[in-house]
């Protein structure tokens, strides 16, 4: 079965109608995900876009048709943990959470549950801040990024520091399997999710990059090219490490440069030649770590 | 203890809110130019595309009009027309 089948051909276990926004890439995550992991799920997901969206469910009723836990942004990881322990190892234990409950507020559980090598799936959908509240600028948002806490003026110019690298990050507590995902590389993305599943003796982190038409200021169609502009300039590089294997997956010979990712939303409208270039550097020498990585030069 | 546990399905009245009525333009589909590559499910975020008898058709019961699968299909079959023209 080919991944178009498979995406056709499965049950979409998530609510037809929920409240994202028209062209959110994380509903087509989401939706994506689960037809892949299937029926014998529990799903935990934090306070964020996909719980805002209504996939937790309101008043008694539920958003997907597996069990849902919302859990606090600081304890997701901990409830997987828990979850697993009480149902073992036939069931499929996963969290969906933005960046700003991984990488900012859930990341000492997530932490300690990487380095226990728990058998759970850790996903997280990268949208660059904590959109569902308003676009606040979290670790995991691009230098010069206009958020409504950098907000942009005669003194501000976006947010100052780099963009924290959390797929590497994890990479270091050497789980089992960890991948970075995105929606535009489908085949790819349907691949490495069934990988995810079929791992069965240690922590498994995807990382999903999920461009947000809302607050980046963007047309929703766009969304898919934005999330392929990002792989082709290497913001985002698509790599796996499997049980310590690093591996390229669609490997960038030929990078764009970084500008035109930057000239497509309104986000990056303001960012001087100056600010693009510190992100270029930025971008190439993390390119080079994972190239080190991988070991090709 | 570790037993054959298989998680019971939600309830089928799920959750769900009427997002065709944001709808402003709503994708159509000519088929004279389709051919049948499915990059539009794959794309879709509401999973609005469905294969049935070999043909890839729209279901707009959910199709919030976002314009993704207008955008990435690659013979520009899909057409963005404003709701209540055709």
């Amino acid at each position: 079965m080919n991944y178009i089948e498979l995406l056709d051909k499965k049950p979409d276990l998530v609510t037809p109608g929920t409240s994202a926004c028209q062209g959110c890439p994380a509903e087509l995550s989401l939706r994506a995900t689960l037809k892949v992991l299937g029926e014998n799920t529990i799903m935990c997901i934090p306070p964020g876009c996909m719980a805002g969206a209504g996939c937790v469910g309101w008043n008694f009723d539920s958003g997907l048709k597996v069990p849902v836990h919302i859990t606090l942004l600081d304890n997701t990881a901990a409830v997987l943990t828990g979850i697993n322990e009480a149902h073992g190892r036939d069931v499929t234990v996963a969290a969906f959470a933005g960046d700003g409950a991984t990488s900012d507020c859930g990341f000492q559980s997530l932490s300690a549950t990487a380095e226990r090598g728990e058998n759970v799936i850790y996903i997280c959908y990268d949208n660059e801040g904590y959109m569902n509240t308003g676009f606040q600028r979290s670790g995991s948002t691009t230098k010069g990024s206009m958020t409504s806490t950098t907000p942009v003026g005669e003194v501000g110019k976006g947010k100052e520091q780099q963009k924290k690298d959390l797929p590497l990050i994890m990479a270091m507590h050497n789980p089992a399997y960890l991948a970075t995902l995105s929606p535009s590389h489908m085949s790819d993305f349907v691949k490495k999710m069934e990988k995810a599943k079929s791992i069965k003796d240690g922590f498994v982190y995807l990382h999903i990059f999920s461009p947000c038409p809302t607050g980046w200021g963007f047309d929703g169609a766009k969304s898919i090219e934005v999330a392929r502009k990002a792989v082709e300039t290497n913001i985002f590089p698509l790599y796996e490490v499997d049980h310590g294997e690093y591996k390229l997956t669609v490997p960038n010979k030929n990078p764009k440069p970084v500008s035109e990712l930057f000239g497509m939303m309104k986000k990056f409208r303001h960012v001087s030649e100056q600010g693009i270039q510190d992100v270029q550097n930025y971008v190439d020498k993390k390119y080079k770590t994972l190239q080190a990585l991988v070991g090709q030069e | 203890m570790a037993r054959d546990f298989i998680t019971p399905k939600g309830d089928e009245g799920i959750y769900q809110i009427d997002t065709a009525s944001w709808r402003t333009y709503k994708p159509v589909m000519d088929k004279d130019i389709c051919v049948e590559c499915g990059i539009c499910l794959t794309y879709c975020p509401v999973n609005s595309i469905h294969k049935e008898n070999e043909k890839y058709i729209i279901d707009l019961s959910y199709c919030k009009g976002c314009g993704i699968c207008a955008n990435e299909c690659p013979k520009k079959a899909i057409d963005m027309v404003t709701e209540g023209d055709k």
